[in-house]
């Protein structure tokens, strides 16, 4: 902005005369860009005329008929591993078990090193020597040590274990540590699950509003009214009561049932209506909020074409989301109405009698063969690759995450929380109210970035054998060279994770940002 | 930077010592919470320690197998009867590591106090290792550590005690340096290591046989950085170092490159060749180029300069078009050179001015042009080593090359991809936008899994590029982005009055950027590249998949299938473990002490 006016500006003082071309700024841009557009296009270009010429002249031209074929892959772990006549495992559906792997090591990896950053980034600012220290030796010696060292270390820590027998283990039969992976007894919703949280929201309901009114009389007259207390005491007296009495909850499957039958009898047209009206409905809404937003008190502002444009946007989106539904596809329409009718199908299956009153229930491993028997009912086993993978992603992001959090409490200045003492807050609700939300303004940038790390570090499960998404494409690729089209899926995938990270972390830290006047 | 920070000189000193029983009672059991935490962190030091020590001296480790592959994990497979081009190279390294230090007087200063609390820590934790090692533990070792701790802690305190105000007194850095060089050098002297090699076509291990061949050299090399230090620092008392500077920048960027593919490399020149094509090619484009720029780096000739820098960029593009389709032959390094001719012209109206300026603009350019046919040459000119397999680095010695490669190729690319992302200029924006996003979002495997598989696939025929050459492309590629992040923070940094007093001076676009925008933004964004050169330092290992014989590649495949030491891998990687922290640890200690220095700078 400030090269444009100044060069405006000379362009002016010059008179009459207008610069020469080969001087004429703002044409001189225009001209570097369009030749190095053109030079990137052309580069492409030729790079895929080559890849091309030299594919077919493999014989191996790019394409994705592959992904129906049946895949002939021994896959190690997930949800489907084998071939069978009424699953078939097919590539595409190989790739899909991959992805799955990918999505579980590194959900359950955010959420285990979290837990472990944070514990490690405060106990980094105890007043105790020892816990300084010790936490300090953790985040150092870990973050130093590549994390693809550390994966393959483990694995070849666990792999000299000893061999899977009866009793192994720290806790046999219950906790068992072999070379075979590391098994758990695993915690499941039984049956009664269902019936328990319907029993518990239900109750839930009069306990909270107490819970305001307590709230609300502590902000008028002042003093302690222990309204968090009492709602944590009546819910414990609840889920006690519930998790024996909900079988009375079984009158809600004929209610379900009904809605079941309900939902599916509307007409296909009139959902296709109401879908319809929605969208249109959405449009005019955004589009009112949107004006409302350039409104200022001395008018509606002036609007830029990108503004325009944006509107326009949003009302041929509409328009073209009444045609897909009435037109297009008005399967879609039917289709929302059977599943809707079969997803109050199957919760209506989810009550009913004869059922225990379990809500959650645990099994132990269970041995067969000298190994674990996975996945059915029985216990938690994560296999030697994938305990590998995990405990080195794990352990290494989180002493990333605890230098995080440590810097985020430092950066919040003294005089905060020395604020909420003079206020006359305890050192806890200090910390809750005043020190944390602060803190969590700074570390969630970064430490979104550390989870979009963790989902792409466990790509490095190829270096142990763990069937994630590289892993299993590159299998794929060995098998029928088709390099490029295993590659843009691999780049769709990852692209589609780091978006929906970033996009959630963006969304808390909208919420986090300070409101100024 | 508002905080003020006190300059070195008039830091406060440290605190005096408060007597043991009382730092104890403050530190550890000043209240209830306090002694809990004593108690579950002892608990989990003493857990962590043991199980630690119950991997490393457990009956299945064999630390011979480290012991005697060291030369292979330093250096792979490079032929022993050349082994003195890598001590040359070593010690080109070792001597300009010592000039630089003398150069930018880095003199860190550590207090009597500090070592000797250190070394009495280091003696207590090797009298625990002692006790507390487990049964497996041979008693020779835990004999040694036990009298190493005593030794240590009664060492230590004895100087502590001796010493005058220990918290005062100041340790310079030449005496450091000493002290790790006695600590190698004598490893290296008395440790029985191994080496593993070929006798009568067999793969042998030999133990204990370790030569002065090793020990002198590496000795001679650390005499050599002490050396260099002293006579740099007595140097800089008599006269300005600042040329010392210059020249030490250039060799950093250049020199590597010398040390790697023409020493180690040792390419086998066919000497009529290259004197009936390279050096005149060479030398026409050096002295051609350097009479070109000098004539119109004039400032009254600036327009000129524009005009004929774009034909010359129209020329060198239209040799690559007729290469695509053949029209006439021409060698690559000359296209090359053409297209530098042009981007060297573009930029003379930047660098006008008066005589002197030009011809330090002309002679740049010859410097750059015969440096860089010189290596051009020599890269394309097949290696004379005698190794079975074709990658003739490997080991440390690639780890750290890769690296280093990585980082200095990948920044021209990322300043350019930075200033182009934070332009006005929205195709630019656009452009520069998509490539980094797009290679942020997608993990580094990948990149060097295209790139090792792919780039063969997109080159023309007949044109080839080796693994490790397609491998570090691809890391290139996907550095630059992470480099271009780094810089836009810096470049988002500096103040909008400096765009505007550049511009009311009357600089051009390029002139400001050049000279007074990104010399503040790489300033602000030092930090966060140091940072990213211990990532990658550390992201080489990521090599071990795609290919090459990188440490962690020979530790956990090469020495684990020797004969001798079939299955042992967890020696090894826990040896490569600590040469990774070793390295990276000291690396963001010294980006520590950068960030305070360059602090110190900023504090008026």
């Amino acid at each position: 902005m400030t090269s444009q006016t100044v060069d405006q500006g000379t362009a002016g003082f010059s008179g009459h005369t207008r610069p020469p071309i080969w001087r004429n700024t703002s044409v001189l841009k225009w001209l570097v860009q369009i030749v190095v557009l053109v030079a990137v296009l052309a580069v492409f270009w030729f790079l895929a005329a080559q890849a091309r010429t030299n594919l077919s002249a493999k014989g191996i031209p790019v394409s994705y008929d592959w992904l129906d074929e049946p895949a002939n892959i021994q896959l190690g772990e997930g949800i489907q591993t084998v071939d069978t006549e009424e699953r078939r495992l097919t590539m595409s559906r190989a790739l899909w078990v991959g992805m799955v792997n990918t999505l579980r090591i590194a959900s359950i990896g955010i959420i285990v090193s979290t837990i472990i950053g944070i514990t490690v980034g405060i106990a980094r600012l105890s007043k105790n020597w020892l816990a300084r220290k010790v936490s300090s030796i953790y985040v150092e010696t870990l973050r130093n040590v590549p994390v693809l060292v550390q994966i393959i270390l483990w694995l070849a820590i666990l792999g000299s274990l000893g061999k899977l027998t009866a009793d192994s283990g720290p806790i046999p039969g219950w906790v068992i540590v072999s070379q075979k992976g590391i098994s758990l007894p695993r915690v499941f919703l039984a049956d009664g699950f269902y019936q328990f949280v319907s029993m518990v929201l239900i109750a839930m309901i009069p306990v909270w509003f107490v819970r305001r009114s307590l709230k609300r009389r502590q902000d008028r007259e002042g003093g302690n009214t222990h309204a968090t207390g009492i709602t944590l005491g009546a819910f414990v007296v609840i889920a006690v009561i519930a998790w024996f009495a909900n079988p009375v909850m079984a009158f809600l499957g004929p209610v379900f049932g009904g809605v079941e039958s309900a939902w599916g009898s509307i007409p296909q047209g009139l959902m296709q209506l109401v879908l319809s009206v929605a969208a249109l409905g959405g449009a005019v809404l955004w589009i009112k909020r949107f004006l409302d937003s350039r409104r200022t008190p001395a008018g509606l502002a002036k609007l830029i074409d990108d503004d325009w444009f944006r509107m326009i946007f949003a009302v041929v989106a509409a328009l073209l989301a009444v045609l897909v539904l009435v037109r297009g596809w008005p399967g879609l329409s039917s289709w929302i109405v059977n599943s809707g009718s079969d997803l109050f199908g199957v919760i209506s299956d989810k009550f009913g009698d004869g059922r225990g009153s379990r809500p959650i229930d645990a099994m132990k491993p269970t041995l067969s063969e000298g190994r674990f028997v996975n996945y059915g009912p029985t216990g938690l086993t994560m296999t030697v690759f994938y305990a590998s993978l995990f405990f080195g992603l794990v352990f290494y992001t989180s002493s990333f995450i605890a230098e995080i959090v440590r810097g985020g409490i430092l950066a919040v200045p003294a005089g905060q929380s020395e604020a909420a003492a003079a206020l006359g807050l305890s050192r806890s609700q200090a910390l809750r109210k005043v020190v944390l939300p602060q803190a969590f303004r700074v570390i969630m940038p970064p430490l979104g970035n550390q989870y979009l790390n963790i989902t792409k570090n466990t790509s490095l499960g190829i270096a142990v054998g763990f069937s994630e998404i590289v892993q299993v494409g590159q299998t794929v690729y060995n098998k029928n060279s088709q390099t490029l089209a295993v590659f843009s899926i691999y780049m769709v995938f990852y692209l589609a994770c780091s978006l929906s990270i970033s996009s959630v972390v963006n969304t808390i830290n909208r919420r986090l940002a300070i409101v100024e006047r | 930077m508002s905080e003020v920070t006190l300059p070195a000189a008039q830091r406060a000193p440290e605190a005096e010592s408060v007597s043991p029983g009382r730092w104890v009672r403050e530190n550890l059991f000043s209240s209830v919470s306090n002694v809990i935490q004593t108690v579950f962190f002892s608990l989990v030091l003493l857990g962590l320690l043991r199980w630690v020590l119950g991997q490393i001296f457990s009956e299945e480790a064999n630390w011979t197998s480290v012991a005697t592959n060291m030369r292979l994990l330093f250096t792979y497979n490079y032929p022993t009867e050349q082994f003195v081009r890598i001590w040359f190279a070593a010690g080109a390294l070792f001597l300009a590591v010592g000039a630089s230090f003398a150069a930018w007087n880095l003199n860190p200063m550590v207090t009597v106090r500090r070592i000797g609390v250190a070394v009495v820590g280091t003696g207590a934790v090797s009298l625990v290792v002692a006790l507390i090692s487990p049964d497996t533990t041979p008693s020779a070792v835990r004999t040694g550590f036990l009298a190493v701790g005593i030794g240590l802690v009664v060492l230590a305190l004895a100087v502590l005690k001796v010493v005058p105000e220990p918290h005062r007194r100041q340790v310079p850095f030449i005496g450091m340096l000493a002290g790790v060089a006695v600590l190698v050098c004598g490893v290296l002297w008395f440790f029985p290591f191994g080496d593993y090699g070929f006798a009568d076509g067999a793969p042998t291990a030999k133990s204990g046989t370790i030569d002065s061949s090793t020990s002198l050299p590496v000795t001679v090399m650390f005499l050599i950085m002490i050396g260099t230090y002293l006579a740099g620092r007595a140097l800089a008392r008599v006269i300005d170092l600042g040329w010392l500077r210059r020249t030490m920048i250039g060799w950093w960027v250049i020199g590597p490159a010398f040390v790697v593919f023409l020493v180690l490399r040792d390419p086998e020149f066919d000497w009529g060749y290259v004197l009936a094509v390279d050096v005149p090619m060479g030398a026409a484009f050096a002295v051609g180029g350097a009479v070109l720029l000098y004539l119109l780096a004039k400032p009254s000739r600036s327009d000129l300069a524009r005009v004929i820098g774009a034909l010359l960029v129209a020329l060198a593009l239209f040799h690559w078009v007729a290469a695509f389709f053949g029209w006439y032959p021409m060698l690559q390094k000359a296209r090359f050179s053409f297209a530098l001719v042009a981007v060297a012209v573009l930029l003379a109206p930047t660098f006008a001015g008066e005589r002197a300026a030009r011809l330090r603009f002309a002679g740049g350019w010859f410097g750059f042009m015969v440096l860089f046919h010189w290596l051009l040459t020599g890269i394309n000119t097949p290696s004379t080593l005698d190794i079975a397999a074709p990658p003739f680095l490997g080991g440390f010695v690639l780890t750290v090359s890769i690296a280093y490669y990585v980082m200095l190729a990948s920044f021209p690319l990322g300043v350019l991809l930075s200033l182009a992302r934070t332009s006005k200029m929205p195709i630019f924006r656009v452009l520069a936008t998509t490539y980094i996003e797009v290679v942020r979002g997608v993990p580094l495997i990948t990149v060097l899994f295209f790139f090792s598989i792919m780039l063969p696939l997109f080159l023309p025929g007949g044109m080839g590029i080796s693994d490790l050459a397609a491998v570090f492309a691809g890391y290139t590629v996907f550095s630059a982005a992470y480099m271009a992040e780094n810089i836009r923070g810096g470049l988002q940094s500096v103040r909008r009055g400096q765009y505007e007093a550049a511009d009311a001076l009357g600089l051009t676009t390029v002139q400001r950027t050049a000279f007074i925008v990104l010399p503040q933004a790489l300033r602000v964004s030092i930090p966060n590249l140091v940072g990213q050169a211990i990532a990658t330092f550390k992201e080489t290992s990521l090599i071990a998949i795609v290919g090459g014989f990188d440490l962690l590649r020979i530790a956990n495949s090469t020495i684990p299938n020797q004969p001798d030491f079939l299955g042992q891998k967890r020696p090894a990687l826990f040896f490569i473990s600590l040469v990774y922290f070793v390295v990276a640890y000291s690396m963001s200690r010294a980006s520590r002490n950068l960030e305070e220095r360059l602090q110190e700078g900023q504090a008026r």
